[in-house]
């Protein structure tokens, strides 16, 4: 019957395909090289992109990978691991004596992808489309060219952070950008940058090359054939191939990173996790009565064991919290007298006791305190289900605090509905991130500023506890309006004792800034050694290991 | 053709309400988008940026009602409008780039299993309490209870990096290009074998035992003792007298089984970074992608509906008394 014979007809193509591709299977199984001339690509994992677009436009927030690091480049370079700031597009530049303007001096011979050279016009084009599709930088009145090469930004208030938020913004080519009509939905699938490895090739779904900018501006940074980008739809998948050694530079977080990636080659593998980070907070909702009091707050931060935390919660990947509250980002910036005359930070679980005694949050029979007005002492500690590492630290909290009575319940739905919480208030407490920038303006003026306090129910995106503080205001806005280094200072140190006397939130621990390497194809590697970049592939630092890497021998 | 237009009806009715459902349920979750995109990447940004960032990504929304008839509108015609986590590509270009592979993935993996499974059931019920039928049966329904992206890692694990036989992720080396070449061809089958393999390994016992079953069942009726009777060869017997009368409820599992390609395959996807619709679903959920989620899962209804209006079809050809009925 013709069934059959249909049915017997499809098996054998059956057959013959699954025959086929498995004869094959050993020939393709190590993947063709497109530069095989001219030595391997460094090829680095996306983990969090199962697929790729191509949309290069640096204004969209899922742009390719590598927009914004070795496509497009800004005027200056700030690295967190050693601290310094690198000048880049912009050779030097000067802030005028009112602190109301800033001048950009650019930097000579440096050409677009296409030929163009570079021109103060770029720069205050670009701040027209961030402005007007990104928003941001209220604080910037007018950008204008002066002559070819320098570039002026004026301010309508005094705002010294300005220079590295300006200073770090990617720039696009005027002559291509204005010619958009729809900038915002622009995909700027070959984009013209002045960046080292610019020009795409062979765009698929799950892969691509940038080769090199064959006019880039220091030509003898450009050791590497190129950038080959593969996409992971999760760490997993990322983890296997960095463990199988078919990627060189892995961002992205590993457990156990020493035995499942280092083990497997220690000639060649290293990792470095610096703590520079965002800082991690564990935060009380202080518009609750029971977290309204600083010496409460204090001593439920004692009663933590941060070492604990630290070891078992995060792998041993970072360090615990000193009362700064500062991550390893602002070193430079940290007071070390506040550091050395707190102590809210250290684990002791007996004083944390008493001061929860005296606070009025007495223990009971069975050992289970309650809050001043009788009511017990409990309360949720929220993280998103997916962050893995927070939840066991959460959980550490929790017992901690049973320890000395406490009753913590870690509740971990999705991230969205966690900090959808935190954005109305409506939380008790919870695991959450913080502000990460070159100087520690925006992290204490989202933890302390009252100009960020919002009432709970209304929408914030900056301070979820919802604390203020008037003097920190002040200290806020005297740290804006002043470009003087000892000045400013003077003015962290005084904000760093007001965060150690009123702990506005719990530190925990600054996040560690994922990064391993393998030095099989290149070295060049920034380490802890020589510390010129962070590991980071999505940080404005990224372009430097890209300028400072080279072929293995 | 009454029966017909009845299911076409029922049909009608059954798209109204899952396209319903598709707008209500997301926005039913908390949260908007750009903050979900902000708290997935942990940023802070200044309110007046968030704001910039909803007014670019067009989530700031009007009254429910709006949003809700433009959106019937947009389904007619199929215009979905642009995802929001892969601003600025359109939602159609986003499914267009994947879906073809998820249709593979799951087209290739349903049909070995339907084939090999229905095979393996008529021959075990026909020489039941053989070899065949005490074996593999409680073999393969073993196997199937494994969760099937644990299968997948499973075989990940020795074929990919131990053996180092089998590739580790994609659905074509990198550094090809997609061509109808048989180098492309083949080296996409090669990638095709473990995901393909780790579903049907999962799903086959479910296919052998129905048509095992059925084909039990069939056995014992009074057509097949009077086609033993008449002399018709065994073969004949099993394959168009039983096994035909048998398969009706196989194909209901199919049609089933057909729309859930699209959706199916989710985890198998991650695994293997399969380019798929399935991750993109994971993430389009994630990061409240509205318009994308739509599109999906509208593309998986149309899916499920269009495989059972098919198999309402066939059902028509392969069984008269739905026709009277």
């Amino acid at each position: 019957m013709i069934t059959t014979s249909i049915r017997r007809a499809l098996l054998k193509v059956g057959a013959v395909t699954a025959i086929g591709a498995l004869a094959l299977t050993g020939c393709t199984a190590t993947p063709g090289e497109g530069a095989a001339e001219a030595g391997p690509m460094l090829t680095i994992p996306r983990e969090d992109m199962g697929t790729f677009s191509q949309n290069f436009n640096p204004f969209s927030p899922n742009a390719a990978p590598m927009t914004t690091q070795s496509v497009y480049e800004s005027l200056l370079i700030y690295n967190p691991a050693g601290g310094d700031t690198v000048p880049w597009l912009a050779e030097s530049w000067e802030t005028s004596d009112d602190g109301l303007s800033q001048t950009f001096h650019l930097r000579e011979g440096v050409k677009w992808s296409d030929g163009a050279d570079f021109v103060a016009a770029d720069i205050v084009t670009t701040f027209e489309l961030q402005r007007e599709l990104l928003g941001g930088f209220d604080y910037l009145d007018s950008v204008k060219a002066v002559d070819e090469k320098t570039v002026k930004f004026t301010f309508n208030r005094k705002f010294s952070p300005a220079l590295f938020e300006v200073g770090q913004q990617v720039i696009v080519p005027d002559h291509i950008w204005s010619e958009f009509e729809d900038p915002s939905n622009e995909e700027n699938p070959t984009p013209v940058g002045t960046g080292p490895y610019t020009e795409v090739s062979n765009f698929q779904a799950q892969s691509f090359d940038l080769l090199p900018n064959p006019n880039y501006w220091q030509p003898e940074k450009q050791k590497i054939p190129g950038i080959r980008m593969l996409a992971f739809a999760g760490n997993d998948g990322a983890n296997l191939a960095a463990v199988n050694g078919d990627v060189d530079w892995a961002p992205q977080y590993m457990p156990d990173i020493q035995t499942t990636f280092v083990d497997k080659d220690p000639e060649n593998r290293a990792f470095w996790f610096p703590p520079t980070g965002a800082e991690i907070n564990w935060q009380l909702n202080t518009t609750l009565d029971m977290f309204s009091d600083p010496e409460v707050r204090k001593a439920l931060s004692m009663a933590i064991d941060r070492e604990q935390i630290v070891k078992v919660g995060m792998s041993g990947y970072t360090i615990p919290a000193d009362c700064t509250g500062l991550s390893g980002n602002y070193d430079e910036w940290r007071d070390a007298d506040v550091v050395a005359d707190c102590d809210w930070t250290g684990y002791d679980a007996e004083a944390a006791a008493e001061m929860l005694d005296e606070a009025g949050f007495t223990a009971g029979a069975d050992g289970q305190r309650t809050t001043p007005d009788g009511k017990p002492f409990a309360f949720d500690i929220s993280v998103g289900s997916t962050s893995s590492d927070w939840l066991s630290v959460a959980n550490i909290i929790a017992q901690n605090l049973q320890d000395i009575g406490v009753q913590a319940t870690v509740d971990s739905p999705d991230w969205a509905a966690v900090v959808a919480g935190y954005e109305t208030g409506e939380f008790e407490s919870g695991i959450v991130w913080s502000a990460n920038a070159p100087t520690p303006y925006q992290y204490y003026r989202n933890i302390m500023s009252t100009e960020s306090v919002k009432p709970v129910g209304e929408q914030t995106f900056d301070n979820y506890h919802r604390f203020g503080n008037e003097r920190a205001d002040e200290l806020l806005a005297d740290f804006a309006a002043t470009t003087d280094a000892a000045e400013q200072a003077e003015i962290m140190s005084e904000l760093q004792g007001i965060y150690a006397e009123l702990a506005p939130v719990v530190p925990l621990f600054p996040g560690p800034e994922w990064g391993a390497f393998t030095t099989d194809n290149f070295v060049g590697w920034p380490t802890e050694e020589n510390p010129y970049a962070t590991l980071a592939t999505r940080a404005p630092t990224t372009v430097l290991v890209l300028t400072s890497l080279e072929p293995a021998e | 053709m009454g029966f017909i237009l009845r299911r076409l009806g029922f049909y009608l009715v059954a798209f109204w309400a899952s396209i319903t459902l598709n707008f209500m349920l997301p926005r039913l979750m908390p949260g908007d988008p750009v903050t979900r995109m902000l708290s997935r990447s942990q940023q802070r940004l200044d309110p007046q940026q968030v704001e910039s960032l909803q007014r670019l990504l067009g989530v700031e929304g009007g009254p429910w009602w709006q949003e809700y008839f433009a959106y019937i509108g947009r389904v007619f015609t199929g215009d979905f409008g642009v995802s929001i986590s892969r601003f600025p590509t359109p939602v159609s270009e986003v499914i267009a780039a994947q879906l073809p592979w998820t249709l593979l993935l799951g087209a290739v993996s349903l049909f070995l299993a339907v084939v090999i499974g229905n095979l393996l059931g008529i021959l075990a019920a026909w020489r039941r309490g053989g070899a065949l039928d005490s074996v593999v049966p409680p073999l393969l329904v073993f196997i199937g209870s494994f969760p099937y992206f644990w299968l997948a890692m499973g075989s990940l694990y020795v074929f990919g990096v131990t053996l180092g036989i089998s590739p580790l992720r994609h659905a074509f080396s990198v550094g090809l290009t997609p061509s109808w070449d048989l180098t492309f061809i083949f080296d996409v089958a090669a990638h095709l074998i473990l995901p393909a393999l780790s579903i049907v390994l999962v799903s086959i016992g479910g296919w052998m035992l129905g048509m095992r079953n059925t084909m039990i069942s069939t056995n014992a009726e009074d057509y097949i003792l009077m086609a033993e009777a008449k002399g018709l060869r065994p073969r004949r017997i099993m394959f168009n007298y039983a096994a035909r009368n048998a398969l009706l409820p196989s194909v209901t599992n199919i049609g089933m089984s057909l729309g859930f390609i699209v959706g199916g395959a989710l985890l198998t996807e991650v695994v293997f970074a399969y380019p798929g619709v399935g991750y993109q679903l994971l993430a389009a959920v994630q990061g409240l992608d509205y318009p994308l989620m739509q599109g999906l899962f509208l593309t998986i209804t149309a899916a499920v509906l269009l495989a059972n209006f098919l198999v309402d079809l066939v059902y028509v050809r392969l069984d008269p008394r739905v026709r009277v009925g």
